[in-house]
């Protein structure tokens, strides 16, 4: 990988020409797409609720893409007040149709809510995410952006369904003594990347249908930031295997989405190695005027007791790990590409209890 | 008889109105340079679900047709089978997925139709009438009639 200096030029290039080439090349064999994924979120908390970084009070999310014959680059641009980075940028040869060897920076396969829904908010029924697939930023535990190769396929089987197969292998982010931190495509990264591992396989009962159910599965190697020691662990570096399942099916007016993950946390110079289970369950149901109401149901086991989970808890309360989240809310599409979201959830965190409130618009332009 | 004579001339004022006609037929077109044989069901709610679709080596390319709101509303049932809705969903989806192209869509029949002339790969669909012929088309087959 290039210095800093010399990658991010290199990359503003790449991305200015995808840019270019999404407003322009519609001819027969070359095409470009561009949208825009934008929210605004209103929050309030009680019991002691605080209004943590996480959930950014507007984003937008700028999805840019390039097919030319079987070759694919796309990118993923977040904008909050607080930040912006680059979260995917995929370089894809699809040498078999829907059979597809990416390079670059991806989300991890393993993860069941964020390959479906990434960073676009309007595609997301609710308006939080479960806290174990919160992003590295967000106080995420498990690593969900990993840099290298990436290969996804999707084939028949049978009459009407498929199978579909994703495998990743790259680096992981590194550790530091509050976050992860993922290999960055724009900033200077002084991290040190172990190797990362992912994958998933499902069944799609319908080819083109949106119902999947499956299995994942990671394993990373997280070192520690260079120059960084680890006194809460005792080591310098942990090694995370998770296996998990999960069902993402549509019956009508109705859509259940579940994940369970058990994740195993080896530690470096110590002799007691620690695990955790951590799941959720969503249940959706269209009603009539373009109205879905939502809830969700969260819980762990062990999590209190993890070490590695610590690290990730804030001292200043100001950011909270959930061991356990019900949530409740109904969503409004109102208009084309527009909609309206309101979330009520009840918290149990490692240090309290508390309530939240939150209204949210989201939005896909154009 | 008053009534017997109002309904005739409101029958005849609907039909007048309604675009599709008792003997209208929605088809399936390619160019008449494509070497594009036949696509069933499934190839083609694949195709205008933005998946890949490929015969004798080569992508096929989606076109839309949004002429008028009859066309649009068999496309939805009967091609892709979603609400507009769902499948407007489902291609911000591909999208944000894999930064997937969405199909091209054409609001005017003759740009449409010279879109689908000029490019081998293109596949769309459109009244009968609007290709009766018109030697620069194909069609493949009949998708729906009335």
């Amino acid at each position: 990988m290039p210095h800093p200096p010399v990658r991010t030029p290199l990359l503003c290039l790449a991305l200015t020409l995808l840019w270019a080439n999404s407003a322009l090349a519609q001819h027969e064999h070359s095409s470009g797409e561009f949208e825009v994924f934008v929210a605004a979120e209103a929050f309030h908390g009680s019991g002691a609720a605080p209004r943590d970084d996480a959930d950014p009070w507007v984003n937008a999310d700028v999805v840019a893409g390039l097919t030319e014959h079987q070759f694919r680059v796309f990118g993923e641009l977040l904008a909050t007040p607080d930040e912006v980075d680059l979260e995917r940028f995929q370089m894809g040869w699809e040498f078999v149709p829907e059979t597809v060897l990416w390079l670059g920076r991806f989300h991890e396969p393993a993860s069941a809510w964020n390959t479906e829904h990434h960073h676009g908010q309007y595609l997301q029924t609710d308006i939080t995410r479960p806290y174990i697939e919160r992003w590295e930023d967000e106080q995420g535990i498990i690593p969900q952006h990993i840099t290298g190769a990436l290969l996804e396929s999707r084939q028949s089987i049978g009459k009407d369904g498929a199978i579909q197969l994703s495998g990743g292998f790259g680096a992981a982010p590194a550790l530091t003594n509050t976050s992860l931190e993922p290999f960055s495509l724009i900033r200077s990264d002084p991290g040190r990347h172990g190797p990362s591992i992912t994958g998933r396989l499902a069944y799609l009962p319908e080819y083109v249908g949106a119902s999947s159910v499956g299995l994942l599965f990671g394993h990373h190697d997280l070192q520690a930031s260079y120059g960084l020691a680890l006194p809460a662990l005792h080591s310098n570096h942990a090694n995370l295997t998770i296996y998990g399942a999960y069902i993402d099916w549509t019956v009508g007016p109705w859509r259940v989405v579940g994940a369970n993950y058990y994740v195993d946390v080896a530690l470096a110079r110590t002799t007691r190695d620690e695990s955790f289970i951590s799941g959720y369950l969503q249940v959706e149901r269209q009603l009539p005027r373009r109205l879905t109401v939502f809830s969700r149901w969260e819980d762990s086991a062990r999590m209190q007791e993890s070490r590695y989970v610590a690290l990730f808890d804030h001292e200043d309360g100001n950011l909270e790990i959930a061991l356990r989240r019900q949530a409740l809310g109904v969503r409004w599409d109102y208009a084309r590409r527009q909609a309206l979201t309101l979330e009520l959830s009840h918290i149990v965190s490692l240090h309290q209890q508390s309530n939240e409130v939150r209204v949210q618009w989201s939005a896909a332009i154009p | 008889m008053n009534k017997i004579a109002a309904t005739a001339v409101l029958l005849t004022l609907l039909a007048a109105g309604t675009p599709a006609l008792a003997d209208e037929k929605l088809v399936l077109i390619v160019s008449a340079d494509s070497n594009i044989t036949q696509l069933d069901s499934l190839q083609l709610r694949k195709l205008f679900l933005g998946l890949t679709v490929t015969q004798n080596g080569n992508r096929l390319w989606p076109v839309l047709n949004e002429t008028d709101a009859r066309v649009k509303e068999i496309f939805l049932q009967n091609i892709v089978s979603m609400s507009d809705i769902t499948y407007d969903r489902s291609l911000l989806r591909l999208t944000l997925i894999q930064g997937q192209r969405r199909p091209t869509a054409y609001g005017d029949i003759a740009l449409l139709l010279k879109a689908v002339a000029a490019d081998p790969s293109a596949v769309s669909y459109v009244w009968s009438k609007d290709v009766a012929r018109d030697p620069r088309l194909r069609i493949l087959r009949v998708l729906w009639h009335d």
